[in-house]
Formats: structure tokens, C-alpha cells, sequence
């Protein structure tokens, strides 16, 4: 056991200035940075910090799979390992996988596989690998997100984007993108993910109490949420291609540099 | 993306190995030289200490936890530090996923071995009271990118985890609870020695500092020496390879050298946190 430090939740989830307790806005996200191509050898990577959340996911795929029984010989599989390193959490967690690993690893691969074309590649895998380096509520759906982002890095054909965010209910009010503390004092909590080729939710969770109305509200402040995080997805693609792109310019203004022609 | 071989082609192996015949290395190296060495600290806030390390291309990012617990009988006042290391499948092709393998399980034991046996953790600050409750330090390593030499990258790792630990100070008050004073214990209470691990290639005859993946892969095997500023604290030579007497001499005077310019270099104790 740990030294107990803090063993109560708050009784307050907002302050007195109507804030939440990290300083935020009912209906706002915690601040989000994502950049793709970050680990050499993947096929495909990319790196999400969400408010604390640190978060690693690599592609490798389509390749041969293991163990081979699990091949389907019409259409690909795509398996997802969701794992959270020891020292992501308050009190350290087991090295070994464990259930709630693997469900949010089945949570998450299910909500993946309608943006990808299966069809196209019977008898190999794609594998996509989430590392939680640092966990603070949320991270299913940071995890969700920035798997997505690590399959289109990886040049995946993809039907879109996936994004996914929480809301849910902390003393009687509705709010955006629950943190930990929120996540575990608060009433109810609603992750959900939007494939953006249909407009439709392909992760959806739900635990607590709300009113059918209250429920209506949060999928609605969902939807808001989601495209903002899109717009972040779809921005952290392009910087790596404008990236590439100045630094071709930057060698076609200096020859020399390039080796002689 | 990187095309990472298993084998590796006999005209690159040639090239290699020629190169290194003339002293020359393929990414411009001399033989006894590091790749470049990128540290920062102190980025996992769940963690009571992390370091983030690359060497070349290898990276790894390793944190502290703790727990109090009961002591081993036979050091009633000491604390313990165990270290583990996982070989992520993220990190490279050539990682499957599963249980522990040799691998990732040498990796963890000649770091957890420099670290020991160099009096580098001061187990007996770490003793709350005696029989009763000391700390027991977890040292994880996560591999998330493989360039060869994991061994060295994660040594560093893990001196740079423990220098920027902050781990909450306990005591028993009046009524024998076990509370936080609200202090913390950090590098400085915590650590003692720096040891650095130092591995060295072997191919054919040629010896050489902190293999590439390709180098590595093509090694018959390397010999890892951990130093502290006066002693050789373990040695751990793996893989086929076999070295001379005189040989392992001579890399035991190379590693007094290059621990020394390490620790200069690299000047770990930059990276102490304190925390309030």
C-alpha cells in the first residue's frame, strides 16, 4: 500500500466561481496536443497528451497473424492492445494485462473496424498498440482517438477519422470531457466515438444515473466536442506533411546541400 | 518508418563489417563513441518519478512507484528497489507480444545488478522502521522505440527516474499509524552512487561502444560492464561471443573512462525535482 495521502473525494466538484476544480468551463475540453509519426519503426504512430493523459499508439500491418488460427481467409482482422503502464496510475498496476485492459482493448477495436476495409486484405492483421504512459480519466477515448490517428499515419485505407470523447453528470450539472477526479466522484459518465464517413457513433458506454432528457442534452453536447477534437485530428495529420513539405523547399533553395547533380 | 530486418543482407553485413575494420562505423561513430544521449524528467504526474531517455534511436521511458511494505528478514532495515523492464510490441516488429522473455528479462536484471550492487540506492533511508516498514521502489521501463543497446538506455533511464523522484515521506505517529508528513524524499535522500552501465559489440574480433540495431543485430554477442566512479560493479557478457583476458582488461579500463565522461557529460543531477 501506498501512503494514503488523499483517500476522500471532493466533496465539490465545482468551485466558487462556478469553475470545475482544474479551472475549466462546463462545456470545455482539457487543453489536447496530438502529433503523428512520433516512433520510428511503427508502420504508423501517433501521441496524444489530453489534459494528463499520455498516450503512445503504433501501427504495424497488415502482416502475417499470430497465432495463425485467428486468420480469416476472406477479410483482414484488426486487434488492438490497450495496455497502461505501471506508473500511470495512483497505485501501481500489475504489469500483466488485465480484464478491464482487455475489454477497452475489445471496446476500442470494435469501434475501429467499421472506418477500415477488412475486405481488402484477407489473411493478415493490423495491429495497433496503446500505450498509457500517464492516466487522468478519459483515456478509452484518447485512446480511441489517437489509434485512429496512428492508422491513417500508418496509410491505412480508412473510411475516416474516428473521434471519441466522454461527458457525463458531476453535482447535478452536465459536463464535457470528464477528468479522474470527475470520473470517479461524479454521477454518470458517457464516453462515446463518432465515424465521421456516416456521422455515426460506433463507441458507446454508459455508467450512472441521468434522466432520459439529461441523456439527449449530453449526446448532443457530444456531438459539439467531437468536431473539435476532429479539427485537432485532422490539423496534427497535415503538420506532419507541411513539415516534409518546408523542408523540400528548404533543400531546393540550397542545392548544394543536396549533393551534386 | 523504419524497415526493420530480422537478417540483415550480406552486402550491408560486408559493409559493416569492413568499415569496422578501418576503425570507421556506418553512421560516422568512431568505435568508442555514444550516439547522442537526449534526457527529460519529471513528465508522468501519476508516477513519483519518471525519465523519458533516448539513445540514437532507442527510447524508453521508465517511472517510480513505491509501496511500504514489511522488509526482508535477513535486512530488516532496509528498503527494497526492484527494477522491470517490458519490451513493447510498439517499439519494434521484432517484439511479440506476451510474457516476459530472455530479453526484456535481461535487460531489467543487468540494470536492477548495476544498480545494486553499486550501492547506488540508499536502502537503509529508505527503512521506516525496522522489522516493520520500509519502501519498496518499483523501477518499470517501458521500451518504445527499439534502436539497439536497450541495456545502457535504460540504465540511464533509470538513474534519471530515481534522481527526479519525489516519494511522500512517511512516519508512525503517536497512535503507531503509519501518515505522510507531508514531505517528500527525493534524489538526494534516495540515491547514493551513480553506476552507468556500458555495453560494447562484439563482432569477429572487433570490439566497439553502444551497438546500432543493425550492429547489434549482427553482433555475435557484447559484454555489459556497470561502473561507479571507483569500481566495476557488474559485468554481464551475453550472446555467443567470447572474449580474451586481456580483452575484458581492456574494457574495464575503457569503462572507468567513459563512466567518467558520462557523468560529466550527461551531469544527472540536473535533473533533481524538488517537490513541496
Amino acid at each position: 500500500m501506498p501512503l494514503i495521502i488523499n483517500d476522500e473525494y471532493p466533496k465539490k466538484l465545482f468551485r466558487e466561481d462556478g469553475k470545475r476544480l482544474d479551472g475549466r468551463d462546463k462545456h470545455e475540453l482539457r487543453p489536447i496536443k496530438m502529433e503523428v509519426g512520433i516512433l520510428k519503426n511503427a508502420d504508423g504512430s501517433a501521441y496524444l497528451e489530453w489534459g494528463n493523459n499520455k498516450i503512445f499508439a503504433a501501427v504495424y500491418g497488415p502482416r502475417d497473424v499470430h497465432p495463425h488460427h485467428l486468420a480469416k481467409p476472406d477479410m483482414g482482422i484488426l486487434r488492438v492492445f490497450y495496455r497502461m503502464a505501471t506508473y500511470s496510475v495512483f497505485d501501481r498496476k500489475r504489469p500483466a494485462p488485465g480484464r478491464r485492459e482487455k475489454e477497452i482493448s475489445m471496446v476500442i477495436s470494435d469501434c475501429l473496424e467499421p472506418v477500415l476495409f477488412l475486405e481488402l486484405y484477407p489473411g493478415t492483421s493490423f495491429e495497433v498498440f496503446v500505450e498509457v504512459i500517464d492516466a487522468d480519466g478519459g483515456t478509452r477515448c484518447a485512446s480511441t482517438t489517437v489509434a485512429a490517428l496512428a492508422l491513417a499515419d500508418a496509410g491505412v485505407p480508412m473510411r475516416s477519422l474516428v473521434t471519441s470523447v466522454a461527458c457525463g453528470k458531476i453535482d447535478g450539472e452536465l459536463v464535457v470531457d470528464l477528468s479522474g477526479i470527475e470520473d470517479k466522484a461524479g454521477e454518470a459518465d458517457l464516453p462515446c466515438a463518432m465515424t465521421w464517413f456516416n456521422d455515426q457513433l460506433s463507441l458507446l458506454q454508459f455508467d450512472g444515473e441521468m434522466t432520459l432528457d439529461e441523456m439527449n442534452i449530453c449526446l448532443d453536447l457530444a456531438s459539439d466536442a467531437l468536431k473539435k477534437i476532429y479539427d485537432m485530428q485532422l490539423n496534427a495529420l497535415k503538420e506532419k506533411y507541411i513539415a516534409i513539405r518546408e523542408e523540400l523547399n528548404n533543400q531546393e533553395k540550397s542545392p548544394n546541400e543536396g549533393g551534386d547533380e | 518508418m523504419m524497415n526493420v530486418k530480422r537478417v540483415i543482407s550480406a552486402i550491408e553485413r560486408d559493409y559493416i563489417l569492413n568499415n569496422l575494420k578501418k576503425d570507421k562505423r556506418i553512421d560516422g561513430r568512431d568505435l568508442w563513441q555514444y550516439r547522442d544521449i537526449d534526457i527529460s524528467v519529471d513528465m508522468v504526474q501519476s508516477a513519483e518519478g519518471s525519465a523519458d531517455v533516448s539513445l540514437g534511436e532507442t527510447r524508453i521511458i521508465s517511472g517510480l512507484k513505491y509501496e511500504v511494505g514489511e522488509p526482508f528478514p535477513d535486512t530488516p532495515d532496509e528498503g527494497v528497489c526492484t527494477v522491470m523492464a517490458e519490451l513493447l510490441p510498439l517499439a519494434s516488429p521484432l517484439f511479440e507480444r506476451g510474457p516476459p522473455n530472455e530479453q526484456s528479462i535481461e535487460l531489467a536484471r543487468v540494470v536492477d545488478r548495476g544498480i545494486r550492487h553499486a550501492d547506488c540506492v540508499q536502502t537503509k533511508k529508505l527503512c521506516i522502521r525496522e522489522n516493520e516498514a520500509v519502501y519498496i521502489l518499483f523501477l518499470d521501463m517501458y521500451v518504445m522505440n527499439y534502436g539497439g543497446n536497450m541495456i545502457d538506455c535504460g540504465g540511464i533511464g533509470c538513474l534519471a527516474t530515481l534522481i527526479a523522484s519525489h516519494v511522500p515521506e512517511g512516519e508512525f505517529n503517536d497512535e503507531n499509524q503509519l501518515v505522510w508528513t507531508g514531505k517528500y524524499l527525493n534524489g538526494k535522500d534516495i540515491v547514493n552512487e551513480l553506476p552507468f552501465v556500458i555495453t560494447y559489440g562484439k563482432i569477429g574480433d572487433i570490439t566497439f561502444l553502444d551497438p546500432s540495431l543493425t550492429e547489434e543485430l549482427l553482433c555475435d554477442g557484447s559484454i555489459s560492464i556497470s561502473v561507479t566512479e571507483k569500481n566495476v560493479t557488474s559485468i554481464q557478457k551475453s550472446g555467443s561471443a567470447t572474449f580474451s583476458i586481456d580483452e575484458v582488461k581492456m574494457l574495464g579500463k575503457k569503462s572507468m573512462e567513459i563512466g567518467k565522461k558520462l557523468r560529466k557529460e550527461l551531469n544527472l543531477w540536473q535533473y533533481l525535482v524538488q517537490k513541496e
